[in-house]
């Protein structure tokens, strides 16, 4: 076989994102939300700083080191973060801080479902986890030691399931005794978008009726410096950690269920290599958005919103941005459709972005300061720089029709 | 799903980049004939450990597989799941221009994503300090791109996912294809699963004690554990009736499958649980458990894997075992590769008639109880109607998928 120099590339033909299945989507319930993020815990606390448009700075805590972290750097951890308090102290260090901030969320989100919510049984009930390469720290430091000790076995043997990807979410289902399916997902910063497509398959094709789905992201010395060295931080934006847990089912399942915090429509996937040039990425996410609208039976007009997340990616928020105005034209039939973008309030969150991103829209619709109660749909986006692009809709569900 | 729902899948391509051989065929034919790929560790310094055997892929050149993406841009993970599945596409006799102009998903399954360089940046770390972290390798890292790599490589721009469920995900990853092209939402679905030999993976099993002092002997009374492994497997799916009118080459329709976790512990497989796995598969793929043929055993040769496997398979198949066998004998532990292997074995299995052997096995290990056809060292002629893979994990992820004759 031959190999094509670099330079010789063939181009990737741009094919329409409609070429993609067209279909009306069935549509899955948010029955319930539960976040952390820099702003604290919960969809209230994430609304106020949203509102206010800043949160009060933190400093790593846990052990935090002077030195460990790259200067000049800016941090934001989350504010009152106890896992002991859900988990106990028992086996605590043996987690990481993803493994704990995932299994804090999905214990809250379960603990707090609304009393009406139908009893599932734990093998009906799953996880659905989205990350970048799992716990940094974890990883970083078991490698570190395989090169550091008197011999490169001599690692620490309770920490090695923490190293993998699907440990946050392996630890959660332990903790919560739900042995319906788990997954891991991966794919950066459309980690989130993936665990929600991932998902909502999942529960239309009969795998489980109830699914714990999100990602987290933990602030670690390994991760502040990856992110350093490879200057990818856009101006003004910190880095962030944090994440949250949709519980999602099946819509109509059942009568007299609560009433969803939001419906979650189309969540299209599509790639584009970024080597064929950022323009064909934005008009790949384009195509994302509307293929996504079409199968969601929203119109362009029917959007009020949309949450970008590559606001704290330098470079990507004009590529996403471009996608949003050639769908969102500007002084078109429709209103204008509205950027609500969380990254330079809450922190670059990495693979944790999609799933902040959908809890800040749950936020938003909560917040009664906003008047965005006649709001019908929001669009959550996502670009990544290795070429895939997603978009999933949400509709605000009808408050007058209980 | 109620549009579209339930077309049928088959797989027409399979690609392999193995210890056993680069494409399906030579993988197919040394499987087979019991060839080992176990040797040496070269793919990481192994001075300091007391096992040094490793089923290392040797003397990959990316240039012969690879048209498009470059080993200096791509780890070895996404080298060796774009390699595969070029090779699946080419063995499905569909060019890349074809596919483009489908509806093509690519979702592969991975343990431990771009683990060598990651190993790069943490002997950085160690031996330079954390302000030289290379940044070139810092845009390679994140395991999503094994994905991104098999649409670059064949100019895709459909869905691409990467499943992180360990040992388990190249079956998670067939049969998120499967529904995939079950429901519609594409007509062709590229998946599978690679893994990279690496330090930290051969540290981790080292110090759990759960290394084979020389090969792994699935099933064997004196089993000892497992060995680290790497490579790239590859299938390609597509509805039946595309494949029937393109006349292409049918090598298994994917029945069903499921997934279901243990929930008990993080590296102590749960037998219940398993078999509530397997019981759900059969349900999801509308068959009985008398018509599974063969099983292809998740087998890593660990003495609490084996043992809790038969005696899942037990309870799932009312104390019937149906021939079960391990080819992790030959080709040690691929991680997130390991599944997928075990579906394009099965796939072989079913077209070509063959039971494949648990070559190492000496004697059956007496404490898995009676009747247990474990398919000792040589593989075995026979036609087979149904077959079973499994894949199992640590953190408790299981996934089993089936896979049917498809004139049966």
């Amino acid at each position: 076989m031959s190999t094509l120099p670099t330079q010789d590339r063939p181009v990737v033909p741009e094919t329409g994102g409609t070429r993609f299945s067209s279909l009306p989507v069935s549509p899955v319930d948010v029955v319930r939300c539960t976040v952390f993020s820099a702003a604290g815990q919960g969809l209230d606390a994430m609304a106020d700083a949203l509102f206010r448009g800043s949160v009060t700075g933190r400093e790593p805590d846990g052990g935090v080191t002077p030195g460990e972290y790259p200067p000049r750097l800016d941090l934001l951890a989350l504010p009152d973060f106890v896992p002991a308090d859900t988990l106990g102290r028992k086996g605590l260090n043996r987690l990481t801080r993803t493994d704990q901030l995932a299994s804090v969320a999905c214990a809250v989100a379960l603990r707090e479902l609304p009393r009406q919510a139908a009893a599932v049984e734990p093998d009906e009930t799953g996880i659905v986890l989205g990350t970048s390469v799992g716990s940094t720290r974890r990883v970083g430091e078991f490698i570190r030691d395989t090169f550091a000790e008197e011999r490169p076995y001599f690692v620490n043997p309770s920490h090695f399931p923490g190293v993998l990807m699907n440990s946050a979410a392996g630890r959660a289902a332990i903790h919560l005794g739900l042995t319906g399916l788990n997954s891991t997902v991966s794919g950066g910063p459309l980690a989130g978008l993936h665990a929600l497509r991932f998902a909502r398959n999942a529960l239309l094709a009969g795998h489980a009726r109830r699914l714990l789905t999100g990602a987290f992201e933990e602030l670690s010395p390994q991760r502040a410096w990856a992110w350093h060295r490879s200057q990818g931080l856009a101006a003004g934006v910190p880095l962030g950690e944090g994440g949250a847990v949709l519980v999602l089912e099946p819509s109509g399942g059942r009568e007299g269920g609560p009433r969803p915090l939001a419906r979650l429509l189309a969540c299209e996937v599509g790639f584009a290599d970024p080597k064929s040039g950022l323009p064909s990425v934005s008009r790949r996410l384009a195509n994302c958005i509307r293929t996504a609208l079409v199968r969601s039976g929203v119109a362009p007009e029917d959007v009020a919103v949309a949450v970008p997340g590559a606001a704290g990616r330098g470079g990507w928020a004009m590529v996403e941005e471009l996608a949003l105005r050639e769908v969102f034209p500007r002084g078109g039939t429709s209103g204008p459709v509205e950027r609500l973008t969380i990254q330079p309030v809450l922190g670059e969150t990495d693979s944790a972005n999609g799933a902040l991103q959908l809890a800040a829209t749950l936020a938003r619709w909560q917040d009664g300061r906003n008047a965005t109660e006649h709001e019908r749909a929001a669009v959550i986006t996502s670009i990544s720089p290795d070429g895939s692009v997603g978009c999933a809709v949400v509709l605000q569900p009808p408050l007058d029709r209980e | 799903m109620p549009d579209l729902g339930g077309r049928r899948v088959v797989v027409t391509g399979i690609g392999a980049v193995s210890s056993l051989g680069m494409g399906a065929r030579n993988f197919i034919a040394a499987i087979r004939a019991g060839r080992s790929g176990i040797g040496p560790i070269g793919q990481f310094d192994a001075t300091g450990f007391e096992h040094v055997l490793a089923g290392e892929v040797r003397g990959f050149s990316p240039s012969t597989y690879l048209h498009r993406i470059s080993p200096e841009e791509w780890g070895r993970s996404s080298q060796f799941a774009a390699a595969a599945a070029r090779m699946a596409v080419d063995d499905a006799g569909l060019g890349s221009p074809k596919l483009s102009s489908l509806r093509t998903a690519s979702c592969f399954g991975t343990t431990n994503g771009e683990s060598q360089l990651l190993e790069d940046l943490g002997e950085q770390w160690v031996f330079r300090g954390p302000e030289h972290l290379d940044p070139r390798l810092v845009h390679q890292i994140d395991a999503g791109r094994i994905s991104a790599a098999v649409n670059v490589e064949l100019g895709l721009t459909g869905e691409a996912l990467t499943l992180g469920t360990a040992c388990a995900a190249g079956n998670y990853s067939v049969g998120y294809a499967y529904d995939l092209i079950s429901s519609g939402e594409v007509d062709v679905a590229l998946c599978g699963g690679a893994d990279a030999s690496n330090r930290a993976t051969h540290a981790g099993f080292h110090r759990l004690g759960a290394l084979a002092a020389d090969v792994p002997r699935p099933f064997d009374e004196h089993r000892d554990g497992i060995v680290t492994a790497e490579g790239g497997a590859a299938l390609l799916l597509e509805p039946l009736e595309s494949a029937l009118e393109r006349d292409a080459r049918v090598y298994a329709e994917v029945l069903g499958y499921a997934m279901s976790c243990d929930a008990q512990h993080m590296t102590n497989p749960h037998a219940p649980s398993i078999a509530a796995c397997i019981k759900r598969a059969h349900r999801n793929s509308g068959i009985k458990p008398a018509d599974v043929g063969y099983i292809c055993a998740h087998g890593t040769g660990t003495e609490a894997n084996d043992a809790t496997e038969i005696a899942a398979v037990r309870e799932a198949f009312d104390g019937r075992v149906p021939p079960i066998s391990s080819i992790k004998s030959v080709l040690g532990h691929t991680m997130g590769a390991a599944a997928a292997f075990g579906a394009v074995v099965s796939c072989a299995a079913l077209h070509e008639g063959f039971l494949p052997a648990s070559s190492t096995l000496r004697t059956v290990d007496p404490e898995l109880g009676p009747d247990v056809d474990c398919v000792p060292r040589v593989s075995r002629e026979e036609r087979l109607r149904v077959v079973e893979n499994h894949g199992f994990a640590f953190g408790g992820n299981n996934a089993v998928t089936i896979f049917g004759d498809i004139a049966a």
